[in-house]
């Protein structure tokens, strides 16, 4: 008897253990999904390139640390430098383009893909370098075998006042709302005076920063590196949490993340037949799910399909 | 006679190989309501989008004396032209009183509060409704938020596109008087496209009757109203 | 413009112009063989660039590839990224029959084909609700998915895990009664040009080599052939209408879902055979060949070529195969730093290509090259 509730509660202790990394692993993607979502919300576009625009912001983040600017510095500097080089990206490569036409688009942001890629791994080389830390280290409380770390506290808060600034911004100021203007109606936004270009620039400068914030707090994490390969993954998981909020919700995207989180850490190591290299698999397979059943995401209010 | 607020001089207009405006000519004086008729396809809303810099265009578009054809929508709305589009003029996604908010976009004083608690004396309907989805409103509802959404940019001259499209023939009376009433309180010149001739005419100075993107018959309302051609063509009789 | 020809289609005159401009493609396409079956290298400056017919093979089969993104992307407009997982399943297919069944890598072909054709379908089939941005989202996944399915530990008898599944027990052996050495040596006969061509007989291994490029030479053109065909044909301008405007296309009595399957269903075939003949030139199939980098690679082939041409497609697989080669092998220029030619610089390369091209040249080097051929010769279509 007494060794059954031991198992029972070593389960347990396992089960909160995985919530509690589902909860760090999804906030982090939740954060380059928001960034995602700033963009297709304003021009119904599917930025490829936005984990890799987040790693190079991380990197540069880094690199200023290692010149010895403050972590904390350091990282609203990256967030500035990410937004600068997203609206100028904006207005030299999307700009030109009718954005009802996605092939153009899509292969625009694939060639930002490879090339920010390829400049980060020729100035900071593939090898993995480990982040500073941006949290506290340790755990917050330990019990048994369940650890709640810091870093997850902190990783989870941050997301949402990201989210609770984001939303601030765009229903409290008069960019947002014309932000928010031009994602509705760009035709009576224009009439309304709305310039549409400097919307939409700031509309990527805000998801590049957005990124980058989420990019460094993945690569604070105590267990991993940063390298510049490390969003290649991240970005489908990403992506996926976006579709399951409807890709235009920001605290959709927040939910979505936590989702796919639970689905990669949990649901992936209590269903026996489902190996666990499969996390990135099941988050495709949610993704065409929801794809199929809801285009409008599980949590999107839209009825109306945009694309 | 004063110098007209909008002079319009040899307008053309094309999309892509299809010329729709073969060089039309036309005037809108000074707290002035001009009509503009036409059939479907006549290239009335191209029109309007020209004058409002929407679409490329030959030829001249002159504001109070200040050639405008070249200049971006967003320029022309900060010299004083509003345009209410077709059929959908609102923000669906944006609550009431966020798109009057937007209407009053280019503006920098401190009115715009006053103004967004004038126009919901005259709609009290969308005070109600300040909060909501302007997509969850009627279509009379959403006509309402498209014509103050318009105003609150306090414009000189604007542009309408079938204001009465899809409405109750009682709602269509409402916002006529109500266009009416803004005409003479604060002076806005007027020029509308519209379908519904009788009432357009009964509210208008003048008229203009666009044909396959030429002006073809031209005059004061209660001329166009006698005339035969367009009591045929456009008032059913 | 004094200098301007024209013909006219359809004449005699124009059946000759194709016929010598098809002679001079093959007789060049063999004395690149033959020059490069040994050395395979080109020196510029100090920088060595590899030539040989491995590389020429690999780009074979990204031709093929991207032949098969041409019809899915170019013609039927579907905004599908994942070429790579077709080219993988292909090549793992193959590396399975020849490595624990022993078959011979060209039989593969029989399995590999309506196997890719069939997955292709059935993932397509989502693709009939999923349209614009979401196919390319999912197509992307299903790329990026590739390289862990068949990393996975129940398929490690099948795959080979990570280290991927070696298929070097199978040897493409020239027939002897083809005129190798003969060719080789009159080749190397010619004046000054001669010592190009090596010299002496060709060994075994430059035979087997040469035979391999003449065989995938051969299904390149097959693949050709049949795309070509295949897009004239009614399926083809169903293909087009789909791409051109899907709502009218299906009012003017186009069946949206068998026009769809079928393309998707031939771009993977053609990504399956691209795979096969992949894993016959490197003789391993390994998972992280096959990864979302790779799907992005065979875009940029089709974007480089010209979305919508196929002699694009050729274009596009010698790029991708060799520029990065070429990049990486480039040791010093004068005016670059060296840390820039040591790290990805091919993918930096062919990163900037995509987003030049579609920038300014949204046609592709096919399209720039029609454009240039105008000036000085033109063909007028048949009238009649
Ligand atoms: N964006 C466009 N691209 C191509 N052609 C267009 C476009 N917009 C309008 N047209 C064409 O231009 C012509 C004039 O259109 P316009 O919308 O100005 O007509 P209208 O007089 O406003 O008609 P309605 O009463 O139906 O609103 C029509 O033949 C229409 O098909
Ligand atoms: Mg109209």
């Amino acid at each position: 008897m007494l060794y059954v509730e031991h198992i029972w509660v070593h389960d347990m202790d396992l089960l909160l253990q995985r919530v509690f990394d589902a909860v760090t692993n999804g906030s982090t993607y939740a954060l380059i999904a928001v960034a995602m979502v700033l963009i297709f919300k304003a021009t119904t576009l599917i930025n490829f390139a936005q984990g890799e625009q987040a790693m190079l912001g991380a990197f540069v983040v880094l690199q200023l640390w290692d010149w010895g600017v403050p972590m904390w510095g350091a990282v609203a500097i990256g967030m500035c430098f990410s937004g600068v080089l997203a609206a100028f990206l904006e207005r030299a490569l999307i700009r030109k383009f009718d954005p009802a036409d996605h092939l153009p688009l899509v292969i625009i942001t694939l060639g930002l893909f490879l090339v920010i890629n390829a400049v980060a791994a020729i100035i900071w080389r593939f090898d993995p370098k480990s982040f500073p830390e941006l949290f506290p280290s340790g755990n917050a409380f330990a019990i048994n075998n369940i650890r709640l770390s810091w870093y997850t506290i902190f990783a989870f808060t941050s997301c949402v006042i990201v989210l609770f600034v984001l939303q601030t911004l765009l229903s409290k100021t008069k960019i947002g709302l014309a932000f928010r203007a031009v994602s509705s109606n760009i035709e009576s936004s224009r009439l309304s005076g709305i310039k549409i270009g400097t919307t939409l620039q700031f509309g990527w400068a805000l998801a590049a920063a957005a990124g980058t914030l989420g990019a460094s707090i993945y690569a604070a994490n105590p267990v991993l590196q940063i390298e510049p390969s490390m969003m290649l993954r991240a970005l489908i998981l990403s992506v996926t949490a976006a579709a399951l909020g409807g890709l235009d919700s920001l605290w959709g995207a927040l939910i979505g993340g936590l989702t796919i989180g639970f689905v990669q850490s949990v649901v992936v190591q209590y269903i026996p037949f489902i190996p666990n290299e499969m996390s990135l698999s099941a988050a495709v397979i949610v993704l065409l799910i929801v794809l199929i059943f809801r285009p409008s995401g599980v949590l999107g209010t839209r009825a109306v399909e945009r694309v | 006679m004063r110098a007209p607020v909008l002079r319009v001089e040899g307008l053309e207009a094309t999309y892509g190989p299809m010329q729709v405006l073969y060089g039309i000519d036309f005037s809108v004086y000074h707290q002035e309501i001009v009509v503009v008729l036409g059939a479907n396809g006549a290239g009335k809303t191209t029109t309007l989008r020209s004058i409002s810099g929407m679409i490329e265009t030959k030829g001249l578009i002159e504001f109070k004396q200040e050639e405008i054809g070249n200049l971006r929508p967003s320029e022309i709305v900060r010299r004083g032209v509003a345009h209410v589009p077709q059929g959908r003029g609102t923000f669906p996604e944006l609550t009431v009183q966020e798109n009057l908010r937007v209407g009053a976009f280019i503006r920098v004083d401190k009115d715009v509060s006053a103004d967004i608690d004038a126009c919901y004396q005259n709609y009290p309907i969308l005070y109600e409704r300040r909060t909501q989805m302007a997509g969850s409103l009627s279509g009379g509802e959403q006509q309402m938020l498209a014509v103050s959404r318009a105003l609150m940019s306090r414009p000189q001259l604007l542009l309408m596109d079938e204001p009465s499209l899809g409405l109750a023939p009682k709602i269509v009376e409402d916002l006529f008087e109500r266009l009416v009433a803004i005409n003479t309180e604060y002076g806005t010149t007027m020029l509308i496209v519209e379908q519904n001739a009788q009432l357009a005419l009964s509210i208008a100075n003048r008229g203009y009757v666009l044909e396959s993107g030429s002006i073809s018959v031209q005059g004061t309302a209660e001329n166009l109203v006698k005339n035969d051609a367009i009591r045929r063509a456009y008032l059913g009789a | 413009m004094a200098a301007k020809i024209h013909i006219q289609e359809g004449t005699a005159t124009y059946r000759k112009y194709r016929i010598a401009m098809w002679t001079c493609f093959i007789i060049s396409l063999l004395l690149v063989a033959f020059a490069y079956v040994d050395v395979g290298t080109i020196s510029i400056g100090s920088n060595k660039y590899n030539l040989s017919l491995i590389r020429l093979d690999k780009a074979i089969a990204f031709t093929i590839a991207i032949l098969g993104l041409q019809v899915v992307v170019g013609y039927t407009g579907q905004i599908a990224l994942g070429q790579s997982f077709f080219f993988g399943t292909g090549a793992y297919l193959s590396a399975w029959l020849v490595a624990d069944h022993s078959w011979p890598f060209l039989m593969t072909l029989l399995v590999v084909i309506p196997s890719c054709f069939l997955i292709g379908m059935i993932l397509g089939l989502p693709a009939l609700r999923i349209r614009g941005l979401y196919l390319a989202l999912l197509t992307f996944g299903l790329a990026a998915v590739f390289p862990s399915i068949v990393k996975l530990d129940k398929l490690y008898t099948y795959t080979g895990g990570a280290g991927g599944k070696l298929t070097s027990n199978y040897k493409f052996v020239a027939p002897s009664w083809l005129p190798f050495d003969k060719v080789a040596e009159g080749l190397q006969k010619i004046p000054f040009l001669g010592g190009f061509f090596g010299d002496g007989p060709l060994s075994d291994r430059e035979e087997s080599r040469m035979w391999k490029f003449i065989l995938f030479s051969i299904i390149a053109a097959i693949c050709f052939w049949l795309v070509s065909n295949l897009i004239q044909s009614r399926p083809g301008r169903a293909m087009r209408a789909v791409r051109d405007n899907e709502t009218s296309a299906a009012t003017s009595g186009i069946n949206l879902a068998a026009t769809k399957t079928l393309s998707f269903g031939v771009a993977s075939a053609l990504g399956g055979v691209g795979g096969v003949i992949y894993v016959a030139e490197i003789g391993i199939a390994s998972p992280d060949d096959f990864s979302s980098l790779l799907a992005i690679y065979l875009i940029v082939g089709l974007v480089v070529g010209g979305v919508g041409t196929l002699s694009g497609a050729l274009i596009g697989g010698l790029v991708y195969a060799l520029i990065p080669d070429w990049a990486s092998s480039t040791q010093s220029i004068s005016f670059l730093p060296q840390r820039w030619l040591q790290g990805p610089t091919g993918s930096l390369i062919l990163g900037l290509l995509l987003i030049v091209l579609t920038l300014f040249l949204p046609g592709g080097i096919v399209a720039g090259w029609r454009k240039v051929k105008k000036r000085f010769l033109q063909i007028d279509s048949a009238t009649f």
